[in-house]
């Protein structure tokens, strides 16, 4: 799939992840490459882009036995854009499957 | 590629790109490297995974170009604090008016309530009508005092939204990260809110019921409904 594309689709999953919870980078790295085929390093450039927008804060956690972690957190901005993106993104992938399924109904 | 292997070209190639912050962006993909590894993943297989170092590195945004001059920004934000200022002045101003006259309704209450008449300047009635109207000024007065509370917390957002504006303004030309804007609404908590709400309802109840039963009883008493001709109030 269009690299280009699947950013700004990724970039929903992200914020979808955290209307959850806070989660550290790898939480959110590893349930996305779960589900998605996407290399797992591509999550981090993500993050920090949601970040420098505001959609997201970050903070510190001690954790028993290693470095403190770092949570990051949906802003009360990050929450309304999410609100606003998923309901443009589901309406768009309803109109693109009725789309694609009219055009295999045409083939038949 | 070891762990070392892949940090160390990740390092390089941000470092050529001009990646701000690339101690934080190496500090996670370290992080994720321990992960993996906890999860008995090697080191080769983890930074397979993670993708060509290539590759992530260019999709991390470069430092923002800086758009806008920062020596006309500042100009401008002088102009901005200017106005702003003067606004705040004008404000400011009649917040004090409000509260002067809050002041001056309970001050007018309590005289009228304990027949207090300094310097004789509150005119004759009878102490009956007097106490009426009395509660009714003390209404007045609460009502007031809460809509100064409204009003200085309204200033209050307001000087906070303007420092935001500021602080974004300054950040979009030095290429910091922006805050995402203040609502300029004032922002009470619930409770607050319900209580100034209530406190508000009873003081203006108190008001207009007062207002109209002195104005009923000294009209009675007066035997007239203009009843300050029948007192004399404004002979000289």
């Amino acid at each position: 799939m269009n690299a280009q594309y699947k950013k700004g689709v990724l970039e929903l999953c992200v914020l979808s992840l955290l209307t959850k919870g806070d989660h550290y980078g790898y939480a959110i790295s590893d349930s996305l490459s779960r589900r998605i085929d996407i290399a797992d390093g591509t999550v981090y450039p993500i993050l920090r882009k949601l970040k420098s927008d505001g959609l997201l804060t970050t903070y510190l956690q001690e954790e028993s036995g290693g470095p403190p972690r770092k949570y990051y957190s949906l802003t009360a901005l990050g929450r309304e854009v999410y609100a606003k993106d998923r309901a443009e993104y589901l309406s768009f992938a309803e109109n693109v499957q009725k789309l694609l399924e009219d055009d295999a109904h045409d083939e038949n | 590629m070891t762990k070392t292997e892949y940090l160390d070209r990740l390092a390089a190639i941000l470092k050529k790109n001009q990646i701000p912050d690339a101690e934080d962006i190496l500090a996670e993909y370290e992080q994720h490297f321990a992960f993996k590894l906890a999860d008995g993943y090697s080191e080769e297989e983890a930074a397979a995974r993670l993708g060509a170092p290539e590759l992530l590195a260019v999709q991390f945004e470069k430092r923002e170009t800086h758009t806008g001059n920062a020596a006309l920004t500042r100009l401008g934000l002088v102009f901005a604090d200017f106005s702003f200022g003067l606004a705040l002045v004008l404000l400011a101003a009649f917040g004090i008016v409000l509260i002067a006259l809050s002041l001056a309704c309970a001050a007018a209450a309590i005289c009228l309530i304990t027949g207090l008449n300094i310097a004789g300047l509150i005119p004759s009635m009878p102490y009956g009508c007097a106490v009426v109207m009395g509660l009714a000024l003390l209404g007045l007065a609460v009502l007031t005092a809460v809509g100064c509370v409204y009003y200085f917390a309204f200033i209050r957002q307001l000087i906070r939204s303007f420092g935001r504006f500021r602080h974004n303004a300054l950040a979009s030309v030095s290429g910091k990260a922006a805050l995402p804007p203040l609502p300029v609404r004032a922002l009470l908590s619930v409770r607050a809110n319900r209580r100034l709400r209530a406190v508000a309802l009873i003081a203006l109840a108190v008001f207009a019921i007062c207002f109209v039963l002195g104005y009923i009883a000294a009209a009675l008493s007066a035997g007239q409904l203009s009843f300050w001709h029948a007192w004399g109030w404004f002979q000289a």
